[in-house]
């Protein structure tokens, strides 16, 4: 994620909670699953943030044919490159922000359709996740794997950080995460037990 | 050349600057409770709940820049989902132990507001008040600060204050005792056997000593560990009372024999003539010499009959008691009531200081000493073991000198004369005396009833202070206690002080060992203190370095008083 303004692909469709976009190829870390990316808003300066969870792609009549035809090596990196068929790409809405601040909440106003999706860089990712209010918005989310997404999203968010402040960003994060589902205390362990094993991969 | 920095310079001249004080951290917040009821604060993550312990100090900062003294009185464990208590998450994982500590499972501690510090004006911190409402919620809560407890209990410098200990983990804060209003009130000191109550009492009465002409005291010493000296629990010896003021302490003694065995130095022999016994100095013995209600009246009745000899007569095998034939005809008085009356009597032969004719009279003794602001301590020698004895001298002496009391006070009223320094009477086994069944009867009682009003007042030691009658208890206005641990004895020892419930818990847990809860008149909110340790060198000095100070201060007139006594024959040579 050391890349600014690195482009995910075009809005498909989109809503306030949430969008799709598609793009033509997948590169080894683009599209990833629970990382954060950025849409322009409506007005100058102004983003809307998300976080990607689920990238899905759909067959074509062309690839239909050639699965059972076993097609060679050269026609299958063809279909992968130059896709009839975009990937696409679910975001949940998870922020917005008018230039100067980050709020964690839904936007006015989604994106537009063919409006570029960015990969949100490590400074952005910092900011973002100074807070943790979007976690609401992700555990509420009915679409997406909740828990899973929030996990990943955390990942991202502790390797955004320097070493030796990840451990603590993770407790706190965790904290925040047993105060919002302390009814739900099986849901929890479930979700801290996640954490905890991103705090060995970080 | 001189390479040092400014810094460097002015440090070399005035020395290394003082480190600054490390921020003092928030414990949490208020999250609830009443002004009745104590508040209720929510610990915060990453306040250690084994750091904080009942009895402790705290503030909360209120909205308006007050701040609200408190105490803490319970420490509890709390969770935001009680099922957390049915299935504990896994705790060898640190992680995780991190995130549920403070957050899904945290710590409260339950606070009783106390005191309200005005926010300072013009740069002076104003006069702590009584508490009449509380902080809102999440108000932030911190450790109390050793100047804030110098506010309020560090008042040793002004007058007529004694330092009587250190509030639990504060050293160097000493709690000060305002002893004037300590003896305008009946005091007590409570704990049970082997808390420290005889050092405890013995470190109170060299304060009152020291705070000459502010209050005398007569000492009922049932042990022989206040007047000269005694022994600490490693069997140190430490000084009397007696030895550490001289002049102004004077020491009699009922057991002569024992004083002088002990190496004590004596003012004065108490002998108690058959003669000046009274029936109400037997009747307040009537609980422990089994007397009826039938043969505490028939004392009365052969008073009347048999006159001022009464009880020589009585103990007398010999003497027919022609007067009492008539009533024993007319059966005024039933023989049997006499018979039992004699045979109990003759407990009274057992006591060496009961005399059938004595050549002084001790209260005339003891009142010379305390009408010239000499404090009295009576050492009961090996009649200490005797609670017949202790009672019967204790009542005696206290109702002669209670009735000197009332007559001067009452011509003080008049302005016939000056009004008596104010007394403090100081008794053991208090509830003998107290007990609700003869309270109302012994002098103790009324004394205890009366407040100030006569300037004679109690400070009362005792172990079981539910055996004290409730409507005493809460005539006692200043009430010292180390740890007791029976549930009726704590009941007690609150009887009659509002808000003092919350501190249950505070007693219940002090040491067992120099550790005393301080409740009443005598100071601004109750205080735990580790208590003061009697029988240091620095302890003496302290206390005779004010004596000192007194003597150079009156100089002449005491050379002169001293000489007077001499010459009179009252002080011993060794004194000049």
């Amino acid at each position: 994620m050391k890349n600014v303004n690195l482009r995910v692909g075009r809005v498909l469709r989109a809503s306030t909670r949430g969008f799709t976009i598609g793009c033509a190829v997948m590169q080894p870390d683009i599209p990833a699953f629970g990382s954060f990316v950025r849409a322009d808003g409506a007005t100058p300066r102004s983003a809307i943030y998300g976080l990607i969870y689920d990238v899905s792609l759909e067959d074509d009549p062309f690839v239909r044919q050639f699965i059972s035809a076993n097609p060679p090596e050269e026609v299958v990196r063809d279909q992968r490159q130059n896709r009839q068929v975009p990937i696409e790409v679910s975001v949940l809405t998870v922020g917005c922000a008018d230039g100067e601040h980050i709020y964690h909440c839904l936007p006015a106003q989604p994106p537009i359709t063919l409006d570029w999706l960015y990969q949100c860089d490590e400074e952005e990712v910092r900011a973002f996740t100074a807070r943790f209010d979007y976690f609401r918005l992700v555990l509420e989310a009915r679409e997406a794997p909740a828990d899973e997404l929030l996990a990943a999203s955390l990942r991202f968010a502790a390797a955004a950080r320097p070493e030796e402040e990840r451990a603590r960003f993770l407790t706190e994060a965790g904290r925040e995460l047993s105060r919002l589902l302390a009814s739900d205390l099986v849901r929890l362990e479930g979700l801290l037990r996640r954490l905890r094993a991103v705090t060995e991969v970080v | 050349m001189n390479t040092r920095s400014p810094a460097q310079e002015l440090d070399a001249f005035f020395g290394p600057r003082p480190a600054m004080p490390p921020p003092v951290q928030r414990l949490g917040i208020v999250v609830g409770g009443s002004l009745s009821k104590g508040l209720d604060v929510k610990l915060d993550p990453t306040t250690v709940i084994e750091g904080l312990a009942v009895g402790r100090y705290v503030v909360v900062h209120g909205q308006t820049g007050r701040r609200f003294f408190s105490i803490i009185t319970d420490v509890q464990l709390d969770s935001l989902n009680p099922l957390i208590e049915k299935a504990p998450p896994d705790t060898s994982d640190p992680f995780l132990t991190r995130v549920y500590q403070g957050n899904l499972v945290f710590g409260r501690i339950h606070v009783a507001p106390m005191l309200m510090l005005d926010p300072p004006a013009g740069g002076r911190e104003r006069e702590p008040r009584p508490v009449k409402t509380i902080p809102a919620h999440f108000s932030p809560v911190y450790p109390a600060t050793e100047e804030e407890v110098s506010l309020i209990f560090g008042r040793e410098e002004e007058k007529d204050h004694f330092y009587i200990g250190e509030p639990l983990e504060m050293e160097g804060i000493h709690v000060a005792l305002d002893l004037r209003r300590l003896v305008e009130r009946s005091a007590g000191v409570f704990g049970k056997t082997g808390t420290g109550k005889t050092f405890l009492t013995r470190t109170l009465l060299a304060g009152l000593v020291r705070a000459e002409k502010l209050a005398v005291v007569l000492v009922f010493d049932m042990h022989n560990e206040y007047g000269w000296k005694s022994e600490d629990e490693k069997r140190h010896e430490v000084k009397g009372l007696r030895q550490i003021f001289h002049t102004r302490v004077a020491v009699f003694t009922l057991d002569e024999e024992s004083s002088r065995r002990r190496g004590s130095k004596i003012d004065g022999v108490v002998r108690i003539g058959y003669d000046q016994l009274e029936p109400e100095d037997v009747d307040s013995l009537a609980g422990i010499m089994a007397l009826s209600d039938v043969q505490v009246g028939a004392l009365y009745f052969l008073r009347r009959k048999l006159g001022k000899q009464w009880v020589a007569r009585l103990l007398d095998e010999e003497d027919p008691l022609e007067e009492l034939e008539d009533a024993l005809e007319r059966g005024t008085i039933h023989g049997g009531t006499l018979g039992a009356i004699q045979r109990k009597l003759g407990l009274f032969r057992r006591f060496a200081f009961l005399q059938e004719r004595a050549t002084a009279d001790p209260v005339r003794e003891i009142l010379d000493y305390l009408d010239r602001g000499i404090n009295v301590v009576l050492e009961f020698g090996r009649y200490g073991s005797s609670l017949e004895a202790y009672l019967l001298v204790a009542n005696y002496l206290t109702r002669r000198i209670h009735e000197h009391y009332v007559e001067r006070t009452e011509a003080a009223q008049g302005r016939s004369e000056s009004a008596p320094i104010p007394l403090v009477i100081t008794i053991e086994e208090a509830h003998k005396f107290l007990a609700p069944e003869v309270a109302r009867h012994t002098i103790f009682g009324t004394i205890a009833r009366e407040l100030r009003k006569y300037n004679v007042t109690l400070l009362i030691v005792d172990q079981r202070p539910s055996g004290i009658d409730p409507e005493v208890m809460s005539q006692i206005g200043t009430r010292i206690t180390c740890l007791l641990d029976d549930e009726a004895d704590i009941r007690a020892v609150f009887s009659g002080v509002s808000g003092a419930g919350a501190l249950r818990e505070v007693l219940a847990r002090l040491d067992t060992r120099q550790q005393a809860l301080i409740i009443g008149h005598a100071v601004p909110m109750p205080v735990v203190v580790k208590t003061r340790t009697y029988g240091t060198a620095e302890f003496y000095a302290e206390m005779g370095a004010s004596s000192v100070l007194e003597e150079s201060r009156e100089g002449a007139q005491v050379v002169l008083k001293r000489g007077r006594l001499l010459l009179r024959g009252e002080e011993g040579e060794g004194e000049i």
